[in-house]
């Protein structure tokens, strides 16, 4: 179970990033943290791993906690090694190594190299693709196939929560497929997942639970299929009006997203 | 004919001298992304760490070596510990800076610590050369050269197969997915400058064998230069080939257009070939292409 209470991250000592935010992951779930760009959902994930330190941002108040235990005041490497491992934005593949190194890298917390050799033949089993590309240099795939690389690296270490940091970004919508694919089989195997996305359909598809952040802040949480049906939700995120229909993002009334949520 | 082979030969063994400095550059660039600049006050430093140990104290070498070793990676340890883990996260540019302020503190280090005199380097290799025919090699640096050669294929080995050295090549790649998967990037970048140092205090050891020691030897540092550009500062097995390129270049330019143009276009060559490596290729023979997604 990760928990967020009244977490606020500042950069540079300046700028406030999250507005004291709380939620809840509990064990074996996917939840998804949705929002627009600038919302503060990747601050969000970067507290939760630590990372954000090396960006010159601090949680400055609230706390984190996995498994009852403070990670907020842990080193990355600690908050890895209980069992978090953040994937980040963007597709960060080591691009000059290859597949099989990548996946060996991830697995570098392994007590011996058998155990590494082991958790290799899983994750090959799990993502076949990547077997057919062990030899290839990660930076030369195309976006999908990177995408699966650091989720097979992701997997190698063995953790109890993956979190995903926008899996579908630049991807064509078959290879979004696949990809949430194999993170609904992630989460049928035991791991706990919390989704950083944009695109709300797919994200809501695979999720139990949702938060809908605004400008740092979170502004709308609930199960799922609550989110699926809330009327905001589907004007703003889901591009479809009350009956279904799909409306054009062009006639949605921003102001009145700001009115209602940010006012 | 006999003439030009030896010229070969010996210009070889300079060039894997050079690539054996140039190690210590590229390890510690994998790791940080630091330009060392004081990579041959690091060989000087190391250098007078052995003289002191041998010469100074009078232990024996196989006690001496050794404990030199140790107090050259004790040094790397400390120089990160000291100014570079301060500035993590800060940019590139400001580490290189203190890079050159570290090369003027280690000159004014080892004025106070050891003096400004000359000092004679301990006869680590026996000083008569190896003799076969009509060529001449000398001692110190045929064994420095089956060293590097070790040596430089031990790191390769190492940053692409062993589990610490991949940790290593994935902090070279990025720190932040380093960091991302639990890897310690401040650990990383401690051992690359204990690496570094014990690489230059090795240099140090092949380089000065039997000749005088001071401030002068630094400059191997500068002259190593050219052969991390030609190889790429990325590639460690690519550091060989490259001295190896760059030293019969310098060996025959010296004793062939020296005489012509009176002196001193041999040292200037190296240069010459890394600006033109520029121009041409920045990333070097073997260095990390950059790989971007268009």
């Amino acid at each position: 179970m990760l928990e967020l209470n009244n977490v606020e991250v500042i950069y540079s000592d300046v700028i406030l990033a999250v507005k004291g935010i709380s939620l809840a992951v509990p064990d074996g779930k996917c939840v998804a943290l949705l929002g627009g760009n600038g919302a503060g959902k990747s601050t969000t994930l970067k507290a939760i791993s630590g990372i954000i330190r090396v960006e010159d941002g601090r949680v400055t108040s609230g706390n984190i906690s996995f498994d009852g235990k403070r990670i907020d005041k842990i080193e990355p490497t600690d908050v890895v090694r209980s069992g978090i491992i953040h994937v980040m934005e963007g597709r960060r593949v080591l691009r000059h190594l290859t597949v099989e190194q990548n996946l060996q890298v991830g697995g570098h917390m392994e007590s011996s190299g058998r155990e590494v050799r082991k958790r290799l033949d899983e994750v090959y089993d799990r993502i076949r693709r990547l077997a057919a590309l062990k030899d290839r240099v990660t930076g030369y795939l195309s976006g999908g196939e990177q995408q699966m690389v650091v989720i097979g690296r992701a997997m190698m270490a063995n953790p109890k929560l993956i979190m995903i940091d926008e899996p579908s970004l630049g991807l064509a919508p078959l290879m979004i497929d696949e990809v949430f694919e194999l993170l609904k089989q992630l989460k049928a195997g035991g791991t706990t997942l919390l989704i950083v996305e944009q695109n709300t359909r797919v994200a809501l598809d695979i999720a139990d639970y949702g938060y809908v952040m605004e400008n740092g802040r979170i502004v709308l949480e609930g199960a799922a299929e609550d989110l699926r049906s809330n009327e905001d939700v589907r004007e703003f995120y889901l591009g479809l009006d009350l009956e279904g229909e799909r409306k054009s993002y062009r006639d949605i009334k921003h102001y009145r997203r700001r009115k209602r949520w940010l006012g | 004919m006999i003439d030009f082979i030896n010229y070969l030969i010996n210009g070889a063994l300079v060039g894997l001298l050079y690539a054996l400095i140039a190690m210590g550059f590229v390890v510690i660039y994998r790791a940080s992304k630091v330009f060392n600049f004081a990579q041959g006050e690091l060989v000087v430093f190391g250098g007078f760490i052995v003289w002191w140990m041998v010469a100074s104290l009078g232990l024996p070498l196989w006690v001496g070596l050794p404990l030199a070793f140790v107090a050259a990676a004790i040094f790397g340890l400390l120089v990160e510990r000291v100014f570079f883990s301060r500035l993590a996260g800060e940019s590139v540019f400001a580490m290189v800076m203190v890079t050159i302020g570290l090369l003027i503190l280690i000159r004014g280090l080892i004025l106070v610590l050891f003096g400004p005199q000359v000092r004679s380097f301990p006869i680590i290799f026996p000083l008569q050369p190896v003799i076969i025919g009509d060529i001449l090699i000398p001692r110190s640096l045929l064994v420095g050269g089956v060293i590097t050669v070790i040596v430089g294929f031990g790191l390769s080995w190492f940053f692409n197969r062993t589990r610490a050295g991949l940790r290593m090549t994935a902090v070279a790649e990025d720190h932040q997915v380093a960091l991302s998967m639990g890897i310690s990037v401040k650990r990383s970048i401690a051992f690359a400058w204990v690496l570094g140092a014990v690489l230059s205090t090795l240099g140090a050891i092949i380089f000065l064998s039997g000749k005088s020691l001071n401030f002068l030897a630094s400059d191997i540092g500068l002259a190593a230069l050219p052969v991390a550009l030609l190889a790429g500062f990325e590639a460690i097995a690519g550091v060989l080939l490259a001295g190896l390129i760059v030293g019969i270049i310098q060996g025959l330019v010296t004793a062939y257009l020296d005489p012509i143009v009176g002196g001193a276009i041999g040292t200037v060559f190296p240069f010459i070939i890394m600006l033109v490596i520029l121009f041409i290729r920045p990333t070097g023979m073997f260095g990390w292409k950059t790989i971007e997604r268009v």
